[in-house]
């Protein structure tokens, strides 16, 4: 049996070391990814929808964002794009800014969201914290191979947001349409005409040209629109030929040998291990009263925290929220998923091997010598977008317990058969 | 006339039991039903829920067939009402669920006690049968939790979550009725005929093993897996 509501322990706890925390985040004032989100990101014609702004993790946002801070927000759809009036946002508990729209016309949509340039000053440490555990790798290594490492920062940053989203069952090409920010990432086929298994081209561009060699971070989280699984002993199911098995209490994946995934999930308990791109990286995360930690090979990094229900922070740094590494207590995903690198023609290649919400994440950073305010620069992009399995009508294969239980014909006609033998049985004895 | 009467319910009997056939049909297109589908799409899949769960309305049957008067079946189906809300309702919004086999087996347990209680297997073993309105309602709270292990299977999000369970719940007894009325019909009609204790032990004998065989899939289903 479990129990995973209401936990009143659990509840309490959050009531009271939450404030600590989050005023511990404050403190700490780490960096904030930008994303947007939606309750679904499959849509009916007229069904009404939520685009969220999520100003920290794909999990927690810690921020609204304000009205003007928005260099631009736009809906792409059947080839005309729809400006988002400032007026029409509204914030969610201090921290989410929401858009609520209706679409009729269905197609594939893209949301954008562009904002205005901020600064912000940081000391080497705090600098070099942020560098490595948002995966700004590149600038990381720069400083160290010019022994940089103990030279201060004012930093120039943006950021520059997408969504795309499908309505209906028809799909449009709006999602090639770049939308024209600083840096931005454009699909080279339709997310929704990709499928679960297969892989999915992105081409990073900066000022509208592509962008190569740029660290890309790719993760996802389960969508509303996967198909739930129901609570067995233990599960099992092949995704094109890839193996997924799943034992209550603990999830632990094996996809095609590439990438070693692992997941414990119980009260108390929540660990990672990946392997991705020879760079092994596990996440050992302990919950309620515990500790969090993180190994990196190669490049340590470690954190140890406590935490539960509610957030905890690393020891990064940042402006009036703006950075901040908080996270809740299931996900830590700055740089977590799959880690890439653009090609020449600056194009990622993503692993979609599950169902889910799916986002990728950038920070271009690079050093600013011809500014006596400013020491670097950097272009922040996301993207999200929902992946699931075909649905071939001809050949469905769900795997739903329900779906594969006693036929009906079986179940109808025994139950009449044994039902009338018994009746003339017993009408003979009397 | 009896024997009319004994065609009537056979062909009532008839009538009913195909619904029996989408058994526990809850699947993907459920799903998406209730994902856009909104509270009343929780109505409707708690009503379709119960009107095809063979397991429930196996149990209903064997309790139903014991009662005589109008005022017994009303007591019972309340106690076994009340039973199967308040796990329904409250292991839902806690979010206390188990493996749905052995749930299920369980459930299927339910219904060989009903058939082996009617046919007197308590008073041929000579053992002091249990109340049986205390059973009923213990029964129903074990088919409440099992209504619930399966509403959770499903996404619900977070959104309006007790009105969705209230709603699912809701839907159960609309089906419950539903379902109660050609039951109570078939076997009052079949009542009145000579070949009622005939037709009363088959029905039961039935119930036995159904349950058997119903607590043996759900126990298969449990040790390999079935996925």
């Amino acid at each position: 049996m479990k129990f995973n509501r209401k936990n009143i322990g659990k509840t309490l706890k959050n009531r009271v070391f939450s404030p600590l925390y989050l005023l511990l985040a404050v403190i700490l004032l780490c960096s904030h990814d930008l994303y947007i989100k939606l309750d679904t990101y499959f849509l009916e014609s007229g069904q009404e929808a939520t685009l969220s702004l999520y100003n920290g993790t794909f999990e927690t946002s810690e921020n609204t964002i304000t009205r003007d801070r928005m260099l631009d927000a736009s809906l792409l759809f059947q080839g005309q794009r729809l400006n988002i009036d400032a007026s029409q946002w509204t914030d969610k508990d201090s921290t989410i800014t929401q858009f609520k729209f209706t679409p009729i016309e269905t197609g594939t949509y893209v949301a954008g969201v562009s904002t205005k340039a901020r600064n912000i000053e940081l000391t080497a440490d705090k600098f070099n914290n942020y560098l490595e555990h948002d995966g700004v790798l590149d600038m990381l290594e720069y400083r160290t191979d010019n022994d940089l490492l103990n030279q201060d920062a004012v930093e120039r940053y943006e950021k520059h947001v997408k969504a795309m989203y499908q309505v209906g069952d028809d799909k449009t090409d709006d999602w090639k349409i770049p939308l024209g920010y600083p840096i931005e990432f454009v699909p080279l086929a339709n997310p929704y005409e990709t499928y679960t298994g297969e892989t999915l081209e992105v081409k990073l561009l900066l000022d509208g040209e592509p962008l190569s060699n740029q660290l890309v971070f790719a993760d996802h989280v389960e969508g509303t629109h996967a198909h739930r699984h129901h609570d067995h002993g233990h599960h099992e199911h092949e995704h094109h030929g890839k193996k997924h098995k799943h034992d209550e209490g603990k999830q632990d994946h094996d996809h095609d040998g590439k990438k070693h995934h692992k997941h414990e999930h119980n009260d108390n308990k929540h660990s990672h291990d990946h392997d991705h791109d020879g760079k092994k990286h596990s996440h050992e995360h302990k919950h309620d009263d515990a500790k969090h930690k993180h190994d990196h090979d190669g490049k340590k990094h470690t954190h140890e925290h406590k935490h539960d229900d509610a957030k905890h922070s690393h020891d990064h740094e940042h402006d009036d929220g703006e950075h901040s590494d908080d996270h809740n207590s299931k996900k830590h995903t700055h740089t977590s998923g799959q880690q890439l690198r653009t090609n020449d023609q600056g194009i990622v290649t993503i692993d979609l091997p599950h169902d889910g919400i799916y986002y990728l994440r950038t920070i271009h950073m690079v050093p600013v010598t011809d500014s006596d305010e400013l020491t670097h620069q950097s272009k922040w992009a996301t993207l999200t977008f929902e992946v699931t399995h075909e649905h071939d009508d001809e050949a469905h294969t769900h795997d739903h317990e329900h779906e594969e239980g006693i036929p009906n014909w079986v179940f109808i006609v025994s139950s009449l058969l044994i039902i009338g033998l018994l009746f003339l049985v017993f009408r003979k004895k009397k | 006339m009896k024997h009319q009467h004994l065609k009537q319910a056979l062909f009532l009997l008839l009538v009913a039991l195909p619904f029996l056939g989408f058994a526990h049909d809850v699947t993907s297109a459920d799903q998406e039903l209730l994902r856009h589908g909104g509270l009343w799409a929780y109505i409707r899949v708690g009503a379709t829920h119960m009107l095809t769960g063979y397991d429930h309305l196996l149990f209903l049957t064997g309790v139903i067939f014991y009662l005589n008067s109008f005022i017994d079946i009303l007591k019972f189906i309340t106690v076994f009402t009340i039973g199967h809300c308040i796990t329904l309702i409250g292991a839902t919004y806690a979010g206390i669920t188990a493996n749905e086999h052995l749930v299920d087996a369980v459930i299927a347990l339910s219904v060989l006690y009903k058939g082996f209680e009617n046919l007197g297997g308590f008073e041929k073993l000579k053992v002091k049968s249990p109340n049986l309105l205390l059973m009923v309602g213990l029964f129903g709270l074990i088919h409440g939790f099992g209504l619930s292990t399966r509403l959770q299977s499903f996404d619900m999000g977070q959104e309006q979550f007790l009105a969705k369970i209230l709603c699912f719940n809701l839907g159960v007894e609309v089906g419950q009725v539903l379902a109660l009325i050609p039951i109570v019909f078939v076997i009052t009609l079949s009542r009145k005929h000579k070949q009622f204790p005939a037709f009363y032990k088959a029905v039961n004998w039935y119930l036995v093993l159904a349950g058997v065989g119903l607590f043996v899939y759900q126990l298969y289903g449990y040790f390999n897996g079935h996925h």
